[in-house]
Protein backbone atom coordinates (compact mmCIF):
# COMPACT_ATOMS: atom_id res chain seq x y z
CA UNK A 1 0.00 0.00 0.00
CA UNK A 2 1.28 3.69 -0.88
CA UNK A 3 1.62 6.07 1.68
CA UNK A 4 -1.15 8.36 -0.33
CA UNK A 5 -3.37 5.12 0.27
CA UNK A 6 -2.91 4.57 4.12
CA UNK A 7 -3.70 8.29 4.45
CA UNK A 8 -6.59 7.89 3.01
CA UNK A 9 -8.06 5.62 5.25
CA UNK A 10 -6.90 7.06 8.08
CA UNK A 11 -8.55 10.30 7.43
CA UNK A 12 -11.40 8.48 6.73
CA UNK A 13 -11.66 7.01 10.18
CA UNK A 14 -10.39 9.97 11.61
CA UNK A 15 -13.40 12.01 9.74
CA UNK A 16 -15.84 9.94 11.48
CA UNK A 17 -13.86 10.62 14.98
CA UNK A 18 -14.58 14.17 14.87
CA UNK A 19 -16.98 15.27 17.34
CA UNK A 20 -17.85 18.19 19.65
CA UNK A 21 -18.45 16.46 22.68
CA UNK A 22 -15.97 13.55 22.97
CA UNK A 23 -16.70 13.01 26.17
CA UNK A 24 -19.97 11.92 25.19
CA UNK A 25 -19.24 10.27 21.77
CA UNK A 26 -16.95 8.23 22.41
CA UNK A 27 -16.99 7.63 25.82
CA UNK A 28 -15.19 4.67 26.88
CA UNK A 29 -11.63 5.42 24.96
CA UNK A 30 -11.88 8.82 26.88
CA UNK A 31 -12.87 7.25 30.35
CA UNK A 32 -9.98 4.23 29.59
CA UNK A 33 -7.53 7.23 29.12
CA UNK A 34 -8.55 9.17 31.61
CA UNK A 35 -8.04 5.95 34.10
CA UNK A 36 -4.60 4.67 32.58
CA UNK A 37 -3.16 8.16 33.13
CA UNK A 38 -4.49 8.92 36.69
CA UNK A 39 -2.81 5.50 37.40
CA UNK A 40 0.05 6.16 35.70
CA UNK A 41 0.20 9.86 38.00
CA UNK A 42 -0.41 8.05 41.19
CA UNK A 43 2.36 5.52 40.55
CA UNK A 44 5.03 7.40 39.55
CA UNK A 45 4.24 9.97 41.63
CA UNK A 46 7.54 10.25 42.77
CA UNK A 47 9.55 9.46 39.54
CA UNK A 48 10.53 11.75 36.73
CA UNK A 49 10.06 11.44 33.36
CA UNK A 50 6.48 10.17 33.23
CA UNK A 51 6.09 7.77 29.99
CA UNK A 52 3.06 8.76 29.05
CA UNK A 53 0.97 6.01 27.18
CA UNK A 54 0.54 7.23 23.35
CA UNK A 55 -2.93 8.50 23.00
CA UNK A 56 -5.09 9.73 19.67
CA UNK A 57 -5.98 13.09 19.66
CA UNK A 58 -9.04 13.17 17.58
CA UNK A 59 -9.93 16.80 16.31
CA UNK A 60 -12.06 18.54 18.44
CA UNK A 61 -13.59 20.47 15.93
CA UNK A 62 -17.09 20.96 14.48
CA UNK A 63 -17.75 19.12 10.97
CA UNK A 64 -17.38 21.04 7.91
CA UNK A 65 -19.50 20.56 5.40
CA UNK A 66 -18.05 20.64 2.60
CA UNK A 67 -20.54 19.42 0.62
CA UNK A 68 -24.52 18.59 1.35
CA UNK A 69 -25.02 15.31 2.09
CA UNK A 70 -28.45 16.20 1.94
CA UNK A 71 -30.20 17.78 -1.08
CA UNK A 72 -33.57 18.87 -1.35
CA UNK A 73 -34.89 19.02 -4.79
CA UNK A 74 -37.20 21.72 -6.12
CA UNK A 75 -40.76 20.70 -5.57
CA UNK A 76 -40.26 17.13 -3.53
CA UNK A 77 -41.90 16.58 -0.78
CA UNK A 78 -39.17 15.44 1.48
CA UNK A 79 -34.93 15.28 0.89
CA UNK A 80 -32.50 13.22 -0.92
CA UNK A 81 -29.37 11.84 1.01
CA UNK A 82 -25.95 12.24 -1.40
CA UNK A 83 -23.31 9.52 0.00
CA UNK A 84 -19.71 9.04 -0.24
CA UNK A 85 -17.27 7.36 1.16
CA UNK A 86 -16.61 9.88 3.86
CA UNK A 87 -20.16 9.58 4.87
CA UNK A 88 -21.73 6.72 3.83
CA UNK A 89 -24.84 7.14 5.12
CA UNK A 90 -26.72 10.31 6.64
CA UNK A 91 -30.04 10.50 8.58
CA UNK A 92 -32.88 12.45 6.34
CA UNK A 93 -35.07 14.80 8.22
CA UNK A 94 -38.57 14.24 8.13
CA UNK A 95 -39.59 17.74 7.97
CA UNK A 96 -39.21 18.78 4.37
CA UNK A 97 -36.37 21.98 3.76
CA UNK A 98 -38.55 25.13 3.79
CA UNK A 99 -39.04 27.06 0.54
CA UNK A 100 -37.07 30.50 0.67
CA UNK A 101 -38.90 32.54 -2.06
CA UNK A 102 -42.73 32.91 -0.92
CA UNK A 103 -43.11 34.64 -4.25
CA UNK A 104 -41.98 32.71 -6.85
CA UNK A 105 -44.13 29.64 -5.26
CA UNK A 106 -45.30 27.60 -8.08
CA UNK A 107 -49.26 26.07 -8.18
CA UNK A 108 -48.02 22.98 -6.60
CA UNK A 109 -46.08 24.14 -3.92
CA UNK A 110 -48.88 26.24 -2.61
CA UNK A 111 -51.43 23.01 -3.13
CA UNK A 112 -48.63 21.34 -0.63
CA UNK A 113 -48.77 24.82 1.86
CA UNK A 114 -52.55 24.04 1.82
CA UNK A 115 -52.75 20.78 2.66
CA UNK A 116 -49.80 20.97 5.70
CA UNK A 117 -51.85 24.07 6.72
CA UNK A 118 -55.13 21.66 6.74
CA UNK A 119 -53.52 18.42 8.52
CA UNK A 120 -51.85 20.67 11.18
CA UNK A 121 -55.43 22.32 11.88
CA UNK A 122 -57.21 19.05 11.41
CA UNK A 123 -54.97 18.00 14.84
CA UNK A 124 -56.60 20.89 16.75
CA UNK A 125 -59.99 20.03 15.57
CA UNK A 126 -59.96 16.65 16.73
CA UNK A 127 -58.53 17.75 20.22
CA UNK A 128 -61.57 20.33 20.24
CA UNK A 129 -64.20 17.78 19.12
CA UNK A 130 -62.47 15.46 22.19
CA UNK A 131 -63.17 18.22 24.53
CA UNK A 132 -66.76 18.41 23.43
CA UNK A 133 -66.85 14.72 24.17
CA UNK A 134 -65.75 15.44 27.58
CA UNK A 135 -68.01 18.19 28.23
CA UNK A 136 -71.42 15.53 27.62
CA UNK A 137 -69.77 13.57 31.13
CA UNK A 138 -71.03 15.04 34.47
CA UNK A 139 -68.18 17.93 35.10
CA UNK A 140 -67.84 20.91 37.66
CA UNK A 141 -69.06 24.19 37.57
CA UNK A 142 -65.35 25.68 37.28
CA UNK A 143 -64.48 22.88 34.72
CA UNK A 144 -66.73 23.07 32.32
CA UNK A 145 -65.86 26.63 31.85
CA UNK A 146 -62.38 26.10 31.71
CA UNK A 147 -62.86 23.71 28.89
CA UNK A 148 -65.17 25.87 26.87
CA UNK A 149 -62.73 28.57 27.08
CA UNK A 150 -60.13 26.36 25.43
CA UNK A 151 -62.04 24.95 23.03
CA UNK A 152 -62.86 28.73 22.30
CA UNK A 153 -59.39 29.51 21.39
CA UNK A 154 -58.94 26.39 20.00
CA UNK A 155 -61.91 27.17 17.43
CA UNK A 156 -61.01 30.52 16.63
CA UNK A 157 -57.56 29.48 15.78
CA UNK A 158 -58.65 27.47 13.44
CA UNK A 159 -61.04 29.54 11.72
CA UNK A 160 -58.29 32.26 11.61
CA UNK A 161 -55.87 29.98 10.32
CA UNK A 162 -57.91 28.76 7.34
CA UNK A 163 -58.34 32.23 6.04
CA UNK A 164 -55.23 33.21 3.61
CA UNK A 165 -53.84 36.21 4.60
CA UNK A 166 -53.12 37.92 0.96
CA UNK A 167 -56.28 37.42 -0.52
CA UNK A 168 -59.27 39.84 -0.38
CA UNK A 169 -62.35 39.65 1.52
CA UNK A 170 -64.87 36.91 0.54
CA UNK A 171 -61.95 34.68 -0.78
CA UNK A 172 -60.10 33.59 1.81
CA UNK A 173 -61.34 30.50 2.72
CA UNK A 174 -60.77 29.84 -0.97
CA UNK A 175 -57.96 27.70 -1.08
CA UNK A 176 -59.11 25.63 1.69
CA UNK A 177 -62.09 24.71 0.33
CA UNK A 178 -60.73 24.09 -3.11
CA UNK A 179 -59.04 20.61 -1.77
CA UNK A 180 -61.54 17.97 -0.87
CA UNK A 181 -59.80 17.39 3.05
CA UNK A 182 -60.13 21.41 3.52
CA UNK A 183 -63.89 20.81 2.80
CA UNK A 184 -64.37 18.14 4.97
CA UNK A 185 -62.22 20.33 7.70
CA UNK A 186 -64.80 23.07 7.48
CA UNK A 187 -67.87 20.39 7.42
CA UNK A 188 -66.77 19.45 10.73
CA UNK A 189 -65.74 22.88 11.79
CA UNK A 190 -68.88 24.68 11.11
CA UNK A 191 -71.02 23.29 14.54
CA UNK A 192 -68.38 24.96 17.13
CA UNK A 193 -68.73 28.21 14.58
CA UNK A 194 -70.66 31.44 16.45
CA UNK A 195 -73.73 32.17 14.18
CA UNK A 196 -72.01 34.92 12.27
CA UNK A 197 -69.23 33.27 11.57
CA UNK A 198 -70.61 29.88 10.25
CA UNK A 199 -73.27 32.71 8.26
CA UNK A 200 -70.21 34.01 6.88
CA UNK A 201 -68.81 30.66 5.72
CA UNK A 202 -72.36 29.97 4.14
CA UNK A 203 -72.32 33.43 2.64
CA UNK A 204 -68.36 32.35 0.62
CA UNK A 205 -69.86 29.19 -0.02
CA UNK A 206 -72.77 30.45 -2.45
CA UNK A 207 -71.04 33.50 -3.56
CA UNK A 208 -68.16 31.33 -5.32
CA UNK A 209 -70.37 28.63 -5.94
CA UNK A 210 -69.68 28.30 -9.43
CA UNK A 211 -65.99 27.75 -8.88
CA UNK A 212 -66.67 25.27 -6.44
CA UNK A 213 -68.95 23.54 -8.43
CA UNK A 214 -66.70 23.45 -11.45
CA UNK A 215 -63.57 22.57 -9.25
CA UNK A 216 -64.96 19.48 -7.46
CA UNK A 217 -63.48 17.24 -9.06
CA UNK A 218 -63.79 14.00 -6.57
CA UNK A 219 -67.37 15.18 -5.42
CA UNK A 220 -66.84 16.13 -2.12
CA UNK A 221 -68.51 19.02 -1.92
CA UNK A 222 -71.81 17.12 -0.10
CA UNK A 223 -69.64 16.70 2.85
CA UNK A 224 -70.28 20.46 3.59
CA UNK A 225 -74.01 19.85 3.33
CA UNK A 226 -75.16 18.39 6.76
CA UNK A 227 -73.53 21.43 8.51
CA UNK A 228 -74.71 23.96 6.43
CA UNK A 229 -78.02 22.94 6.66
CA UNK A 230 -77.96 23.16 9.92
CA UNK A 231 -76.64 26.66 9.27
CA UNK A 232 -79.52 27.73 7.28
CA UNK A 233 -82.00 26.34 10.14
CA UNK A 234 -80.95 29.45 12.20
CA UNK A 235 -81.15 32.04 9.89
CA UNK A 236 -83.11 35.05 9.44
CA UNK A 237 -85.45 35.66 6.86
CA UNK A 238 -82.94 38.93 5.72
CA UNK A 239 -79.87 37.06 5.97
CA UNK A 240 -81.67 34.43 3.98
CA UNK A 241 -82.31 36.89 1.06
CA UNK A 242 -79.00 38.44 1.08
CA UNK A 243 -77.74 34.12 0.29
CA UNK A 244 -80.31 33.57 -2.25
CA UNK A 245 -78.97 36.79 -3.93
CA UNK A 246 -75.50 34.68 -5.14
CA UNK A 247 -78.24 32.14 -6.59
CA UNK A 248 -79.78 34.72 -8.96
CA UNK A 249 -76.91 36.54 -10.02
CA UNK A 250 -75.38 35.77 -13.64
CA UNK A 251 -71.59 34.84 -14.28
CA UNK A 252 -69.62 37.31 -14.44
CA UNK A 253 -67.74 36.11 -17.71
CA UNK A 254 -70.56 34.23 -19.01
CA UNK A 255 -71.34 34.85 -22.93
CA UNK A 256 -75.37 35.08 -23.41
CA UNK A 257 -75.81 35.54 -19.91
CA UNK A 258 -76.15 31.96 -18.55
CA UNK A 259 -76.84 31.97 -15.19
CA UNK A 260 -75.57 30.75 -11.85
CA UNK A 261 -79.02 28.63 -11.48
CA UNK A 262 -78.53 26.40 -14.59
CA UNK A 263 -74.98 25.20 -13.12
CA UNK A 264 -76.57 24.14 -9.85
CA UNK A 265 -79.41 22.33 -11.68
CA UNK A 266 -76.33 20.62 -12.60
CA UNK A 267 -74.85 20.33 -9.26
CA UNK A 268 -76.02 17.94 -6.31
CA UNK A 269 -74.88 19.90 -3.61
CA UNK A 270 -75.75 22.73 -5.28
CA UNK A 271 -79.11 22.02 -5.84
CA UNK A 272 -79.87 20.47 -2.39
CA UNK A 273 -78.20 24.28 -1.17
CA UNK A 274 -80.88 25.65 -3.07
CA UNK A 275 -83.59 23.50 -1.78
CA UNK A 276 -82.17 24.05 1.54
CA UNK A 277 -82.27 27.95 1.79
CA UNK A 278 -86.21 27.99 0.09
CA UNK A 279 -87.56 25.65 2.53
CA UNK A 280 -86.14 27.98 5.25
CA UNK A 281 -87.70 30.66 3.41
CA UNK A 282 -90.86 28.51 3.35
CA UNK A 283 -90.43 27.93 7.13
CA UNK A 284 -90.24 31.53 8.20
CA UNK A 285 -93.32 32.40 6.18
CA UNK A 286 -95.42 30.23 7.33
CA UNK A 287 -94.57 30.30 11.25
CA UNK A 288 -95.53 33.01 13.46
CA UNK A 289 -92.60 34.34 14.41
CA UNK A 290 -91.91 37.87 13.35
CA UNK A 291 -90.21 38.20 10.69
CA UNK A 292 -88.21 41.86 10.97
CA UNK A 293 -87.41 42.20 6.69
CA UNK A 294 -85.81 44.67 5.39
CA UNK A 295 -86.50 46.80 2.74
CA UNK A 296 -87.43 45.33 -0.31
CA UNK A 297 -86.86 41.62 0.64
CA UNK A 298 -90.29 40.35 0.06
CA UNK A 299 -90.27 41.43 -3.55
CA UNK A 300 -86.77 39.70 -3.83
CA UNK A 301 -88.13 36.58 -1.87
CA UNK A 302 -90.89 36.48 -5.23
CA UNK A 303 -89.12 37.65 -7.83
CA UNK A 304 -86.31 34.58 -6.77
CA UNK A 305 -88.85 31.43 -6.36
CA UNK A 306 -90.17 32.55 -9.77
CA UNK A 307 -86.73 32.53 -11.32
CA UNK A 308 -85.99 29.50 -9.33
CA UNK A 309 -89.33 27.75 -10.69
CA UNK A 310 -89.00 28.63 -14.19
CA UNK A 311 -85.13 27.35 -14.23
CA UNK A 312 -86.14 24.38 -12.26
CA UNK A 313 -88.70 23.47 -14.52
CA UNK A 314 -86.56 24.08 -17.78
CA UNK A 315 -84.03 21.68 -17.06
CA UNK A 316 -83.48 18.47 -16.16
CA UNK A 317 -82.30 18.05 -12.69
CA UNK A 318 -79.85 15.73 -11.15
CA UNK A 319 -81.21 14.35 -7.76
CA UNK A 320 -80.70 16.40 -4.39
CA UNK A 321 -78.99 15.03 -1.52
CA UNK A 322 -82.25 16.06 0.61
CA UNK A 323 -85.74 17.02 -1.06
CA UNK A 324 -87.39 19.37 1.55
CA UNK A 325 -91.01 18.78 2.22
CA UNK A 326 -92.18 22.00 2.01
CA UNK A 327 -91.10 23.07 -1.35
CA UNK A 328 -94.05 22.02 -3.63
CA UNK A 329 -96.11 24.30 -0.45
CA UNK A 330 -94.06 26.86 -1.51
CA UNK A 331 -94.02 26.86 -5.32
CA UNK A 332 -97.86 26.39 -4.91
CA UNK A 333 -98.60 29.67 -3.72
CA UNK A 334 -97.12 31.44 -6.48
CA UNK A 335 -97.72 29.58 -9.55
CA UNK A 336 -99.86 28.07 -11.35
CA UNK A 337 -101.07 24.90 -11.55
CA UNK A 338 -99.10 23.72 -15.15
CA UNK A 339 -95.89 25.21 -13.79
CA UNK A 340 -96.71 23.15 -10.32
CA UNK A 341 -97.06 20.25 -12.58
CA UNK A 342 -94.01 20.69 -14.27
CA UNK A 343 -91.79 21.40 -11.53
CA UNK A 344 -92.91 18.57 -9.58
CA UNK A 345 -92.19 15.84 -12.54
CA UNK A 346 -89.11 17.31 -12.52
CA UNK A 347 -88.15 17.41 -9.37
CA UNK A 348 -89.28 13.77 -8.83
CA UNK B 1 5.06 7.95 11.18
CA UNK B 2 2.89 7.32 13.95
CA UNK B 3 -0.45 6.20 12.56
CA UNK B 4 -3.47 6.83 15.29
CA UNK B 5 -1.82 6.43 18.25
CA UNK B 6 -3.35 4.61 21.38
CA UNK B 7 -5.52 2.72 18.29
CA UNK B 8 -6.13 -0.79 17.50
CA UNK B 9 -5.50 -0.05 13.38
CA UNK B 10 -4.33 -2.76 10.75
CA UNK B 11 -2.16 -0.26 9.05
CA UNK B 12 0.60 -1.57 11.27
CA UNK B 13 -0.04 -5.28 9.76
CA UNK B 14 0.68 -4.45 5.80
CA UNK B 15 3.40 -6.35 4.90
CA UNK B 16 3.02 -8.88 7.57
CA UNK B 17 2.50 -12.86 7.00
CA UNK B 18 -1.13 -13.08 8.62
CA UNK B 19 -3.61 -15.79 9.25
CA UNK B 20 -6.92 -15.49 8.91
CA UNK B 21 -9.63 -17.62 9.74
CA UNK B 22 -13.03 -17.21 7.79
CA UNK B 23 -16.48 -17.96 8.29
CA UNK B 24 -16.55 -20.50 6.44
CA UNK B 25 -14.05 -21.93 8.19
CA UNK B 26 -10.91 -21.58 5.80
CA UNK B 27 -7.75 -20.93 7.12
CA UNK B 28 -5.46 -18.65 4.78
CA UNK B 29 -1.76 -17.98 5.13
CA UNK B 30 -0.98 -14.78 3.64
CA UNK B 31 1.19 -11.23 3.47
CA UNK B 32 -1.35 -8.46 4.02
CA UNK B 33 -1.08 -6.19 1.71
CA UNK B 34 -3.64 -3.81 1.77
CA UNK B 35 -6.57 -3.11 3.38
CA UNK B 36 -10.00 -0.62 3.37
CA UNK B 37 -12.45 0.65 6.06
CA UNK B 38 -14.34 -1.85 6.21
CA UNK B 39 -11.51 -4.38 6.62
CA UNK B 40 -11.48 -6.12 3.40
CA UNK B 41 -8.40 -7.44 2.70
CA UNK B 42 -5.89 -8.57 0.19
CA UNK B 43 -3.11 -11.51 0.66
CA UNK B 44 -0.57 -12.01 -1.49
CA UNK B 45 1.38 -15.48 -1.96
CA UNK B 46 -1.70 -16.99 -0.26
CA UNK B 47 -1.79 -20.64 1.09
CA UNK B 48 -4.69 -21.99 2.14
CA UNK B 49 -4.17 -24.89 4.87
CA UNK B 50 -6.05 -27.70 5.54
CA UNK B 51 -5.25 -29.42 9.04
CA UNK B 52 -6.76 -32.84 9.89
CA UNK B 53 -5.79 -34.46 13.10
CA UNK B 54 -1.80 -33.69 13.41
CA UNK B 55 -1.49 -33.57 9.81
CA UNK B 56 -1.30 -30.63 7.36
CA UNK B 57 -1.20 -29.76 4.27
CA UNK B 58 -0.43 -26.19 2.08
CA UNK B 59 -2.64 -25.63 -1.07
CA UNK B 60 -1.19 -22.64 -2.66
CA UNK B 61 -3.87 -19.79 -3.69
CA UNK B 62 -2.27 -16.93 -5.24
CA UNK B 63 -3.78 -13.58 -4.29
CA UNK B 64 -6.89 -13.69 -2.63
CA UNK B 65 -9.51 -10.83 -1.56
CA UNK B 66 -11.26 -11.67 1.28
CA UNK B 67 -14.57 -9.33 2.30
CA UNK B 68 -14.40 -7.85 5.68
CA UNK B 69 -17.45 -9.23 7.30
CA UNK B 70 -16.23 -13.00 6.45
CA UNK B 71 -13.28 -12.67 8.79
CA UNK B 72 -13.86 -14.25 12.49
CA UNK B 73 -9.53 -13.69 14.02
CA UNK B 74 -6.82 -12.50 12.13
CA UNK B 75 -3.30 -12.39 13.64
CA UNK B 76 0.08 -11.92 12.70
CA UNK B 77 2.96 -14.93 12.16
CA UNK B 78 6.15 -14.85 13.02
CA UNK B 79 8.06 -15.45 10.33
CA UNK B 80 11.36 -16.24 12.27
CA UNK B 81 9.79 -18.87 14.06
CA UNK B 82 10.30 -21.86 12.86
CA UNK B 83 7.44 -23.94 12.48
CA UNK B 84 5.69 -26.42 14.75
CA UNK B 85 7.62 -29.72 15.30
CA UNK B 86 4.15 -31.02 16.26
CA UNK B 87 2.74 -31.10 13.39
CA UNK B 88 3.50 -32.88 10.13
CA UNK B 89 3.52 -31.52 7.11
CA UNK B 90 2.54 -33.77 3.88
CA UNK B 91 1.18 -33.56 0.36
CA UNK B 92 -2.01 -31.81 -0.66
CA UNK B 93 -3.17 -35.12 -2.35
CA UNK B 94 -3.05 -36.74 0.77
CA UNK B 95 -4.53 -34.34 3.21
CA UNK B 96 -7.43 -34.15 0.93
CA UNK B 97 -8.12 -37.50 0.96
CA UNK B 98 -7.67 -37.53 4.72
CA UNK B 99 -10.36 -34.63 4.53
CA UNK B 100 -12.55 -36.39 2.76
CA UNK B 101 -12.43 -39.35 5.34
CA UNK B 102 -12.75 -37.22 8.09
CA UNK B 103 -16.06 -35.60 6.43
CA UNK B 104 -17.57 -38.71 5.76
CA UNK B 105 -16.50 -40.32 8.84
CA UNK B 106 -18.48 -37.05 10.48
CA UNK B 107 -21.15 -37.79 8.43
CA UNK B 108 -22.01 -40.91 9.21
CA UNK B 109 -21.42 -40.23 12.97
CA UNK B 110 -24.05 -37.35 12.54
CA UNK B 111 -26.68 -39.98 10.91
CA UNK B 112 -26.49 -42.08 13.61
CA UNK B 113 -26.97 -39.64 15.71
CA UNK B 114 -29.64 -37.97 14.52
CA UNK B 115 -31.79 -41.58 14.14
CA UNK B 116 -30.90 -42.25 17.65
CA UNK B 117 -32.84 -39.23 18.35
CA UNK B 118 -35.05 -39.40 15.91
CA UNK B 119 -36.20 -43.05 17.52
CA UNK B 120 -37.04 -41.45 21.03
CA UNK B 121 -38.70 -38.62 19.18
CA UNK B 122 -36.78 -35.77 19.28
CA UNK B 123 -34.84 -33.64 17.07
CA UNK B 124 -32.14 -30.90 16.61
CA UNK B 125 -31.81 -28.43 14.52
CA UNK B 126 -28.75 -27.74 12.13
CA UNK B 127 -26.30 -25.43 13.40
CA UNK B 128 -24.89 -24.53 9.78
CA UNK B 129 -27.85 -21.72 9.00
CA UNK B 130 -28.03 -20.60 12.20
CA UNK B 131 -25.09 -18.01 10.93
CA UNK B 132 -27.62 -16.09 9.20
CA UNK B 133 -30.15 -15.19 11.62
Amino acid sequence: MSAKEKEWIIRLQMIQLQSENPHLDDYYYQEYYRRMEAKLAEEELGMRGKREPPKLTTPYVTKMDSYTPVVHIEGSLGQVAVSTCFSPRRAINAVAAHCPHEELKDIRQQRLDVLKKIEKLFMVLLEVEEQQRMKAQVLGEGEEKGLMEKTEIKVEYIYSQLQHPDLEAGEEFLPCLLVSKGKQLLARLLPFLSHDAALKVLSMVTSHLPVLMSRDADESLPVLYPSLRIVIGGMTFSQLIGVLKDFTASLPDSSGGSMCLSLVCQSKFGLSLLYALLSQGERLLSSDVPLEPSIGDFETWTDTVFLVASQLSQTALVEPLLLPSNLLTLFCRYLDKRTIHQLKSNME
Amino acid sequence: MNYMPGTASLIDDIDKKHLVLLRDGRTLIGFLRSIDQFANLVFHQTVERIHVGKKFGDIPRGIFIVRGENVVLLGEIDIDKLCDNVLQQVSIEEILEEQRLQQQAKQKTEKAKVTALKDRGLSIPKADNLDEY
